[in-house]
């Protein structure tokens, strides 16, 4: 097994300090950073997605990953340039008024974090105006809204439009998701992407 | 046969020694943790203050020394009886006495006729509550689903009119904010012919979800249920955590957590107003690991709503959890599984008021007509089992084997006349025993479609009006409502 291999293998075992500790070894061995970050850790995490998706890795584990994988990364920092790293993608992501439920929401945003993107996390029960006013001061690529009670899908709609009547809709792609959200229903208020789980939704906003 | 409020208690998964642990767990949980809570609750804080509960102002937290906790929940009845609109259909909620019913928010239905999925609709809603008002097994109506094609404000009203025009039997739902509670209390009052004559007889009740699970108060629904307090209409305390996201992956460790969740909110409800019923409303779930989305269909998700009506038992307040939830998307054969394990679980432990235990596919997301018709029959069985093996003389028929005699046979013996339909469970036809040469003359129709026929048949019998067409005129000119007059 090739030492990329190795880290690979240790963010697919969710084990922090082997994946660690085979960084170290390998930046000890002049191993470019850069071949780290993406033959070992986004290789590995490639893996712990595809696992995730066929159920073979529950979600505890995938989350173990994505924090041995981002403790890596800080090791890594130091060495990397803004090149290697290409352009952070930003996204502006909350769960609408009304709602107080956070965990799949805040899966996405720990998912999107562990796939090289910066997240400004809004919390639960964000009004409208709140998604605007983040919107404008940091100009994120991608808004993600998200919504557990059938009785707060609507919240998701009147976001939207808000966005629309600030003028910021044409600078966004803007994200639905959460377990009563559908296609159907992203379609219908204008959202541009319905993500049906977590993995999904750090797979469609990495390829936006 | 009369299969509603039989006696449970002949499945316990927890023993008195794991009860009390639990129970003490739960204490040892408000003391140190406490329950987090947000802006608009100042009011119930104070009160809860002046009780002698800490409250650190500054982390929001409230801390529950055991004898707050002890002394308000012994104020809670031990018996709650919900009203039908007639007596025949009132639930006396007490000890292992069992009760089963609709429940959920489903948002999605799998459209009678054409086997489409869509959004559900006010019409669906009335029509459901029709066909459960007509399934004998179906105790209770919780709004089973959320009428999308209505604008939120418009929600309550119009889902509880929905409902208690479609049925008799009692009709419980949540409500959004206290303003759609006072508005809901009107329209029964005018139904019930005054406020004074609801109280009297509460044909309606209220589901308000105080715990955001772990250990969160949730200002609005606190402020619903100590409205619905005030007014002397029962509530649901619901609590429902899911093990391994929302609670400890454990299940002894999501039974503390629930227990504790419970006893904070029962004890605000009796502070609030002592003495008010209130159904300890605990409904331990769990999470599919693999998702994070909910799981109701799992066994141990009978196993561990059996433990909670113990729990509930434990400190003498009639409960409400479910049972009956399924993960199939479909009406096929891992929902009849799912539904009949957590059913018969939940049903034998002696659980008061279970509900969702009719119609629900997809994790609550999504109903079916047939999936009434289907879990009525499930339903109507588990509550057979309540009932028991009777052993008297009569039962016994010594009498009968002595006359009838060595090479006998019983087919004509009165005795058997006597006792065939009420010693045997006796469906809603959904159930096929025939010889398959006359099943298939018949149309060869497995369960799903013999159900679809069936609830078509009840859909085509003709609506009877529950609300008088004087009071109807009057609450539609009081309040906006969506549902057709009839024709």
């Amino acid at each position: 097994m090739t030492t990329f291999n190795k880290i690979s293998q240790a963010i697919v075992d969710s084990d922090p300090g082997q994946a660690i500790s085979l960084v170290e070894t390998a930046m000890g061995n002049d191993t470019p950073a850069v071949d780290i970050l993406n033959k070992g850790l986004l290789a590995g995490m490639e893996i712990v997605g595809e696992k995730m998706e066929s159920e073979e890795m529950f979600i505890p584990e995938v989350l173990m990953s994505a924090n041995a994988m981002s403790q890596c990364v800080d090791v890594l920092k130091p060495h990397l340039s803004e090149e290697d790293t290409g352009q952070t993608k930003k996204v502006v992501i909350g769960t609408v008024q009304g709602d107080l439920h956070d965990i799949g929401k805040n899966l996405v945003s720990m998912l999107m974090e562990s796939a090289g993107m910066e997240i400004y996390d809004l919390g639960v029960d964000v009004p409208p105006d709140a998604f605007v006013e983040k919107i404008s001061e940091i100009k994120p690529e991608i808004v993600g809204i998200s919504a557990l009670l059938t009785t707060t899908m609507p919240a998701m709609q009147q976001t939207v439009e808000a966005i629309s009547e600030a003028g910021l809709r044409e600078q966004v792609k803007i994200m639905v998701g959460g377990a009563p959200v559908t296609q159907g229903f992203c379609d219908e208020i204008g959202a541009d992407v319905f993500a049906p789980d977590a993995n999904a939704a750090a797979k469609m906003a990495k390829a936006l | 046969m009369q299969l509603k409020g039989l006696q449970g208690g002949l499945y316990r998964p927890l023993s008195p020694e794991q009860i009390e642990t639990i129970h003490d767990a739960a204490l040892t949980i408000l003391e140190q943790t406490g329950m987090g809570y947000e802006n608009g609750l100042e009011a119930t804080v104070e009160m809860l203050e002046d009780h002698g509960a800490e409250v650190d102002h500054k982390s929001r937290r409230i801390k529950f020394p055991r004898h707050i906790i002890e002394q308000a929940i012994v104020k809670a009845p031990s018996q709650v009886i919900l009203c039908g609109r007639q007596p025949e259909h009132d639930l006396d909620l007490r000890e292992d006495k069992v009760h089963l019913g609709t429940g959920g928010a489903a948002i999605k239905i799998i459209d009678l006729e054409t086997k489409e999925l869509r959004a559900t609709t006010l019409e669906d809603l009335y029509e459901v509550s029709r066909v459960v008002d007509q399934l004998a097994n179906i105790h209770f109506l919780v709004r089973p689903c959320i009428p999308t094609d209505l604008k939120k404000e418009d929600y309550d009203i119009n889902m509880f009119y929905a409902c208690l025009k479609a049925t008799q039997k009692h009709v419980m739902s949540g409500v959004n904010d206290e303003e759609g509670l006072r508005r809901v209390i009107d329209l029964a009052a005018m139904i019930a012919g005054g406020k004074d004559k609801l109280a009297e007889r509460p044909f309606i009740s209220f589901i308000t979800s105080i715990a955001i699970s772990p250990l969160k108060l949730c200002t609005q629904s606190t402020l619903i249920m100590q409205e619905a307090n005030r007014n002397r209409i029962p509530v649901a305390i619901s609590s429902a955590p899911m093990a391994g996201s929302t609670s400890p992956v454990t299940m002894a460790g999501t039974l503390a957590q629930l227990h504790a969740e419970e006893l904070a909110g029962i004890a605000i409800c009796q502070l609030t107003t002592p003495g008010a019923p209130v159904l300890y409303g605990g409904i331990p779930g769990l999470v599919n690991l693999a998702s994070m989305g909910y799981a109701g269909g799992p066994v141990e998700f009978g196993m561990m709503n059996a433990a909670a009506h113990q729990l509930a038992d434990h400190i003498n307040i009639p409960n409400y959890n479910s049972a009956g939830l399924a993960d199939s998307k479909e009406p096929d054969a891992q929902a009849a599984w799912e539904k009949s394990l957590t059913l018969i679980l939940a049903a034998m432990a002696g659980s008061n008021y279970i509900h969702h235990s009719a119609g629900m596919l997809e994790s609550m997301l999504t109903i079916a007509h047939e999936q009434f018709v289907m879990d009525d029959e499930i339903i109507g069985n588990c509550c057979r089992v309540l009932k028991g093996i009777e052993v008297d003389a009569e039962h016994l028929a010594l009498e009968v084997i002595e006359s009838v005699g060595p090479g006998g046979n019983y087919m004509s013996s009165p005795h058997t006349m006597a006792h065939m339909r009420r010693e045997y469970f006796q469906g809603n036809g959904v159930t096929n025993r025939k010889s398959r040469d006359r099943w298939e003359k018949d149309g060869g129709l497995d369960a799903r479609e013999k159900a679809r026929e069936i609830a078509k048949k009840l859909i085509a019998n003709r609506e009877t009006a529950y609300i008088d067409p004087d009071t109807d005129r009057a609450i539609r000119d009081k309040y906006t409502i969506h549902l057709k007059e009839e024709k």
